[in-house]
């Protein structure tokens, strides 16, 4: 139960940090559904580190096309919670939570991403 | 025997030229306290301020009626597909003190002539001249003309010369080109307080103001966050599936 709600609390915080992430340059509620959060083992098809928003691209087939393009927040935002321009690349196997695009749009704004080895970051 | 005298006309020279010589003095105080630092308004933190709510602002009819016909990317009236906001519409340098709201660092740089604001984002910048009066004819630029100069402990600084177009905050609320800040920075503890009074008759019908805290960031570096027009066309060509009309780098 303590840990559960210890979750609960730790994606709270981790939607509102998104959100604050989000907003800066978007409305995100605009765009994604900001009330639901999908997880998924999937292998990354691309990785910019960009401006306004760094861009995550991922294959749930395991493929080098990308089937869903995930945003992140801004190079420095992002920076300052541990992520580099070579967190990941094409071919790595990631665990990833993102609130996913509203109206079936194949995009969705990153929550956490879990590495191949383990290593927990939040967007 | 010659150089016996010699070494003691020497030592004789050296202990008379020591007493005759005042102590030397202790480093004199700083005449300021020294404002220059890396700081940040960090994401979701509570302590650090902004600008009011839009209902405390005295906003003239003019600036009522624009504000609200204006349709930003995010917040209440958000919509970011057809945003009139110049800084994603166009890519326009955010102004002031809009610059200073984004959640990014800025160094301050303090000279004796002139302080520096070095903002994160887009690598903007603006310069404050210190203890020199005021240009009577300021050319009107996205950073305005700052002049500064020091009451006590805090950095006075009084600007003017400010484009119409930037919105001072991402909600949309708007000036003329008669913007006139006076801003009072100084120490806070740790951190670093701006004091802004915003004076605009075209826009305000009172002078208002706003408090903003900087926080001391542990990170000295900047990341390059240069954004441009390519950047915006983009993004919403890949996220939003807008059509772009004009060449992009891709």
């Amino acid at each position: 139960m303590r840990s559960s709600m210890s979750c609960v609390v730790a994606g709270t915080v981790a939607a509102l940090l998104v959100c604050t992430s989000a907003l800066a340059h978007h409305g995100a509620a605009s765009i994604y559904d900001m009330t639901k959060e999908t997880t998924i083992k999937a292998t990354v098809t691309e990785y910019v580190w960009t401006n306004p928003h760094t861009e995550l691209g991922i294959s749930l087939s395991g493929g080098t096309k990308t089937e869903l393009l995930l945003e992140l927040g801004s190079p420095p935002n992002i920076r300052n919670r541990g992520w580099t321009s070579r967190t990941v690349k094409a071919g790595d196997a990631v665990t990833v939570t993102f609130h996913p695009g509203l109206r079936g749009a194949k995009i969705g704004v990153v929550i956490k991403l879990v590495t191949a080895d383990g290593k927990e970051l939040h967007a | 025997m010659i150089r016996h005298l010699l070494v003691l006309s020497t030592a004789a020279a050296l202990f008379a030229a020591a007493a005759c010589s005042k102590p030397a003095a202790a480093p004199a105080a700083p005449a300021h306290p020294n404002l220059s630092g890396s700081w940040v308004r960090p994401l979701g933190d509570r302590e650090v301020g902004g600008l009011p709510p839009v209902n405390e602002i005295p906003l003239t009819p003019w600036a009522a009626a624009k504000f609200k016909a204006e349709r930003p990317a995010a917040g209440e009236n958000q919509d970011f597909a057809n945003t009139t906001d110049p800084s994603l519409r166009y890519a326009d340098p955010n102004g002031y003190p809009r610059i200073s709201l984004h959640p990014m660092r800025f160094k301050l740089v303090q000279t004796d002539d002139y302080v520096y604001q070095l903002w994160e984002y887009n690598q903007n910048w603006r310069q404050i001249a210190l203890n020199v009066p005021p240009d009577p004819d300021p050319a009107i630029t996205w950073y305005g003309n700052a002049v500064g100069k020091w009451e006590g402990d805090t950095l006075v600084v009084d600007s003017v010369g400010y484009k119409d177009s930037t919105w001072l905050d991402a909600r949309g609320l708007p000036h003329t080109q008669d913007l006139h800040l006076v801003e009072r920075i100084h120490r806070a503890g740790e951190n670093l307080a701006f004091d802004i009074t915003f004076e605009d008759p075209g826009a305000f019908t009172k002078p208002w103001a706003a408090h903003l805290i900087f926080k001391p960031s542990p990170e000295g570096s900047m990341t390059e966050n240069i954004y441009t027009i390519s950047d915006e066309l983009r993004f919403r060509e890949r996220f939003l599936q807008q059509k772009v009309t004009i060449p992009i780098r891709r």
